[in-house]
């Protein structure tokens, strides 16, 4: 009986001590994020708190087709960046951000980039390879991701929707699912963001997409209306936006030009994007090959993602 | 032939499945750490991110099994000896968060959360209620703490109330009698349903991904932990990961069948 007496007191002891470091009254922001962005974010994140002592940012991490439904229910949170526009509007429509500017409130951009398994099996070489007969297609569901409505705009723009709609062997509901099909051999090639590629690059070949097929998608970031510290929030949102804030996407394969010509379905008209998909190419190429040279001419700023991935077999940090 | 016809392919048959689960089981363990590889392996285990979730996993399920104890005893001891009004139902909706997914808990925790006087709290203090690693103890404890409760009633069902009839007819009253004669005689059945809630506790995830999302290092026990980093392409983490989750999970089982070994809970 004395041991359990011991017991809870030191637990009551334990809760205390707890309870008194989380009202110490720092500033901690919630940042409401795409699963997606974590890379990019914690970096962000570790400046950030490192240049402004006295704030402290937390994320929320999920999938962004959860987050309407979280920002409904509980109206918290500071910041938000889901992966893909659409999400935002949502938010906007439901009028949990006001203050949103498309024109400017835009870091950085994904790119669409053809991967297939590490050697190539089927030998996909372009967007009309995926309509060959036999070909595994994993496509995206246009209902839980984006990444499903832009495969549907591009197989259409080609005219080929229906034949790759017949190989489909996998119909995801997020993003990562089709990165690790691929990395697995469960399908033979699929379309994604270069932010996604980027992460197999031991196991996936990376084949970027013609300029006239190519998407860039909008990735944007905003200001809640019941953010409980405005001014810090819009202070990170001003460091994300800046310079240094972007340079720190540009490493996780994001595109940062200030601007990219797009038609109005988003596909890209000219070659601004041509040389992170070469460096993209020659990433994946690195990690595979030891003697391939990693300099910032070969690989530009993703050397450490680069480095990151050639220490272990299976990746980690 | 000699053993089939006095009938001993039974018992031999059931052996076989017995020891074919442990294969397929073992099999998939070898497997993935074959895939992760020694140089990896080495790797992973001797980085500090891998043991700081493993501390965090393991204190915030122990605090919140705690808790569920709390609740958990007591409670069990009322649904298994006493009879009051509305006892059946009590029951019923005392084993609804092991009927439902734990996501809906997560979800519907939101509803508790952003009302008086939480939402007052939150206000004065400048936190956000549910972001830390508090809402990691809400989500362990409202999983875990109806479960716990089933897991008691049964250790005390099994002890025959003769013996608190004798102790109070010799003159314990009713706490007396609880502590003295109840509690020592279910201590193995406690023990093993604590490890039981522990295992559940740390094993919880859904809940989470709905009511607190992740912060590096803050609110990501390793299950939440090792799907962030399947959607972060990290094959690497998520093996680690698992394999010392599994080390875990079998440890806390052998233990539960070493201490509780006598008792009829599981």
């Amino acid at each position: 009986m004395k041991t359990i007496k011991c017991v809870l007191l030191l637990v009551i002891a334990f809760c205390f001590i707890l309870s008194s470091q989380a009202f110490g009254g720092e500033k901690a922001l919630l940042f409401h994020a795409g699963l997606g962005q974590r890379g990019a974010l914690n970096e962000v994140k570790a400046v950030f708190e490192k240049e402004n002592p006295e704030i402290k940012v937390n994320f929320s991490y999920k999938g962004s087709g959860y987050f309407i439904a979280d920002i409904t229910r509980s109206r918290q949170g500071d910041l938000f960046m889901p992966g893909e526009e659409f999400y935002l509007m949502q938010a906007v429509e439901r009028g949990f951000l006001t203050n949103y500017n498309p024109k400017t409130d835009i870091p950085a951009y994904f790119v669409t980039v053809i991967i297939t398994p590490a050697g190539n099996p089927k030998n996909i070489k372009c967007i009309e390879d995926f309509a060959k007969p036999g070909v595994r297609v994993g496509l995206g569901n246009p209902k839980s991701c984006a990444i499903g409505i832009w495969h549907q705009k591009t197989f259409g723009k080609a005219g080929i929707w229906d034949k790759v709609k017949a190989n489909a062997t996998l119909s995801a509901k997020c993003i990562p699912e089709l990165g690790n099909a691929t990395q697995h051999r469960a399908i033979d090639g699929t379309i994604v963001w270069a932010t996604t590629a980027v992460l197999y690059l031991r196991d996936v070949e990376i084949i970027p997409i013609e300029q006239q097929y190519r998407g860039i998608i909008r990735l944007p970031v905003g200001v809640l209306k019941f953010a409980r510290y405005k001014e810090e929030a819009q202070q990170l949102m001003d460091y994300i936006l800046s310079d240094e804030g972007r340079a720190i996407f540009h490493k996780h394969a994001y595109a940062i030009n200030p601007v990219i010509p797009v038609d109005k379905n988003g596909f890209c008209l000219d070659g601004t994007t041509d040389k992170d998909m070469e460096y993209l190419v020659n990433a994946a190429k690195a990690v595979k090959d030891e003697s391939f040279p990693v300099n910032k001419d070969t690989v530009g700023d993703l050397i450490e993602e680069v480095e990151r991935q050639k220490k272990t077999v299976r990746a980690g940090d | 032939m000699d053993l089939i016809s006095r009938g001993r392919w039974w018992p031999v048959l059931c052996v076989g499945t017995a020891v074919t689960i442990l294969a397929i089981y073992i099999l998939l363990v070898a497997s993935n750490w074959i895939y992760l590889g020694w140089h990896d392996t080495v790797y992973f285990f001797s980085k500090s991110r891998m043991w700081a979730r493993f501390w965090l996993t393991v204190w915030t399920s122990t605090v919140s099994t705690f808790f569920s104890l709390f609740i958990g005893i007591p409670a069990g001891y009322a649904l298994s000896r006493f009879k009051f009004p509305c006892r059946h139902f009590i029951a019923s909706v005392i084993d609804l968060p092991i009927v439902v997914s734990p996501a809906v808990v997560g979800a519907f925790l939101f509803g508790i959360t952003t009302r008086f006087p939480f939402d007052w709290i939150s206000e004065y203090y400048g936190i956000y209620i549910g972001r830390n690693v508090y809402g990691v103890l809400l989500v362990q404890f409202t999983v875990t703490a109806a479960f716990c409760a089933r897991l008691m009633k049964a250790s005390f069902d099994i002890i025959p109330a003769r013996f608190e009839s004798v102790s109070r007819s010799l003159g314990a009253s009713p706490m007396r009698t609880f502590f003295k004669v109840v509690l020592p005689m279910a201590k193995n059945g406690i023990i093993a349903s604590m490890i039981v809630v522990w295992a559940r506790a740390a094993a919880e995830w859904e809940g989470l991904m709905l009511f607190v999302g992740a912060t590096e290092g803050k609110t990501d026990i390793m299950p939440f932990a090792i799907y962030l980093d399947w959607n972060g392409g990290m094959m690497g983490w998520v093996t680690s990961m698992s394999i010392v989750c599994i080390l875990m999970a079998v440890s806390a089982i052998s233990a539960m069948r070493m201490i509780g070994g006598r008792s009829n809970v599981w």
